[in-house]
């Protein structure tokens, strides 16, 4: 009997991220995150759930379509999502339809001939770093995440930890 | 008669809004993002103009939502002051809480301008940004709201959107049945006959009930995702309309600003 297995791809940008410092500069200097946060990075998720093929080998293919190696850097979990220890990661995701998802799977099925592919998930992982011990941190990540991360009417967010 | 025409990093329709904001027989100046806040207290109206505000990074409207200036903005929304948003203006609305802008929501965010997600027969056939001219059936009473104020009920307009996101959701419940019941609903997606058919190429970015525009609860704040700027002349009209070949003639965006203008000479 086989199991469906699920490829993260966790992919970030190599240059300088703008997205990632206007939303540090706006924690800081608009909604008073100023004396507990000191970083602000971000990543995009993709989890691909396959169910056939070596996930090994499909990882390189689906990082050749998914990430610019001219800008971006990538790394592959197989089933299984982890982050480091030294910031609170904030999953943000759409809980709508999820056009961009749908069409990634349906350019990797349709147009790129990876038949295996049963689903796609994209999400983007806020790395938060903050100066204050973990069971605050977490709670100052979950008003991040719903005064400016997340549009409750369309987003998700899910503290990664 | 004083209008501020509101510019933040990223606005790029403040110039033609302006022009057509004095073609109505308005005063008005562009209003920096970073200037006093509080000089915003001089200015008997506000327009917030389309473009790209902070370029849409986190979600269109967001980052410009918590600059100082909006909060302001609240302040004169409270006192009735009229306030138009158009495309990444009715964004910023929404981000701030002052669309749908309920008595009750005390400036919480009940809805999003979501990703287009265009539907035709159940599938999804395209998504992303996209600029058409489009027609608009206005749904409210006229003097409902100040940006349709001399409009009436059942007009029909063609103006053109170009936008990524203006997919209206909500999960707030009881929000749909309230924007139509109080006559917030100000303008629909329609087909050239006035007829609403929600799905692409007539819904033109998903959004529920074929939404384009809705205006707060007492009517002085207005929210749209198609540009009346860019139909103001007749001769900015699409090649295939026949009034582009009358250039001397108002186009139907003019409309809108002439709302603005008659909503602030009845409540002066």
């Amino acid at each position: 009997m086989s199991m469906n297995r699920k490829i993260n791809l966790r992919v970030w940008l190599k240059i300088p991220d703008a997205e990632a410092a206007t939303v540090k500069n706006t924690l800081i200097r608009r909604l008073g995150f100023g004396n507990v946060l000191d970083d602000v990075k971000k990543e995009r998720l993709f989890s691909i759930e396959v169910d056939s093929g070596d996930p090994e080998e499909l990882a390189k293919s689906f990082a050749k379509e998914l990430v610019n190696e001219n800008k971006e850097s990538h790394i592959v979990l197989i089933d299984e999502l982890k982050f480091e220890e030294d910031y609170v990661p904030v999953k943000v995701g759409l809980h709508i339809e999820d056009g961009e998802a749908i069409s990634i799977r349906e350019r990797l099925r349709s147009r790129l001939g990876f038949d295996n592919v049963v689903d796609v998930k994209k999400a983007t992982v806020w790395k938060l770093y903050f100066n204050t011990l973990k069971p605050e941190a977490q709670i100052k990540a979950g008003e991040i995440a719903e005064r400016l991360l997340i549009n409750p009417h369309k987003d998700s967010y899910e503290i990664m930890i | 008669m004083k209008i501020a025409v509101l510019q933040f990093p990223g606005t790029n329709c403040e110039f033609e809004t302006l022009v057509a904001v004095k073609a109505v027989g308005m005063e008005g100046e562009i209003f920096r993002w970073n200037r006093p806040a509080g000089e915003l207290s001089g200015f008997d109206g506000f327009v917030i103009p389309g473009g790209f505000s902070y370029q849409d990074r986190l979600r269109a409207g967001v980052i410009a939502s918590k600059e100082p200036v909006m909060s302001a903005l609240k302040e004169e929304a409270g006192i009735g002051k009229p306030i138009i948003g158009i495309c990444n203006g009715f964004q910023i609305l929404v981000e701030t809480g002052l669309l749908p802008g309920s008595a009750t929501s005390c400036g919480n965010v009940d809805m999003a301008l979501a990703q287009n997600v265009m539907v035709s027969q159940g599938k999804i056939v395209r998504r992303g940004y996209y600029c058409d001219w489009v027609n608009l059936r206005h749904e409210a009473p006229s003097k409902r709201c100040s940006g349709s104020f001399a409009i009436e009920r059942g007009a029909l307009l063609k103006i053109p959107i170009a936008h990524g996101e203006g997919n209206l959701v909500t999960t707030t419940p009881g929000l749909m049945k309230k924007l139509n019941d109080e006559g917030q609903v100000v303008f629909r997606y329609c087909d050239k006959n006035g007829r609403i058919i929600n799905e692409f190429p007539f819904n033109v970015n998903g959004s529920t009930e074929s939404i384009a525009a809705i205006c707060n609860e007492p009517g002085n704040v207005l929210g749209m995702m198609p540009h009346p700027e860019r139909a103001f002349f007749a001769w900015q009209l699409p090649a295939f309309d026949p009034r582009k070949q009358r250039p001397d003639e108002p186009g139907p965006g003019r409309r809108v600003f002439e709302s603005m203008k008659r909503y602030i000479e009845v409540n002066a």
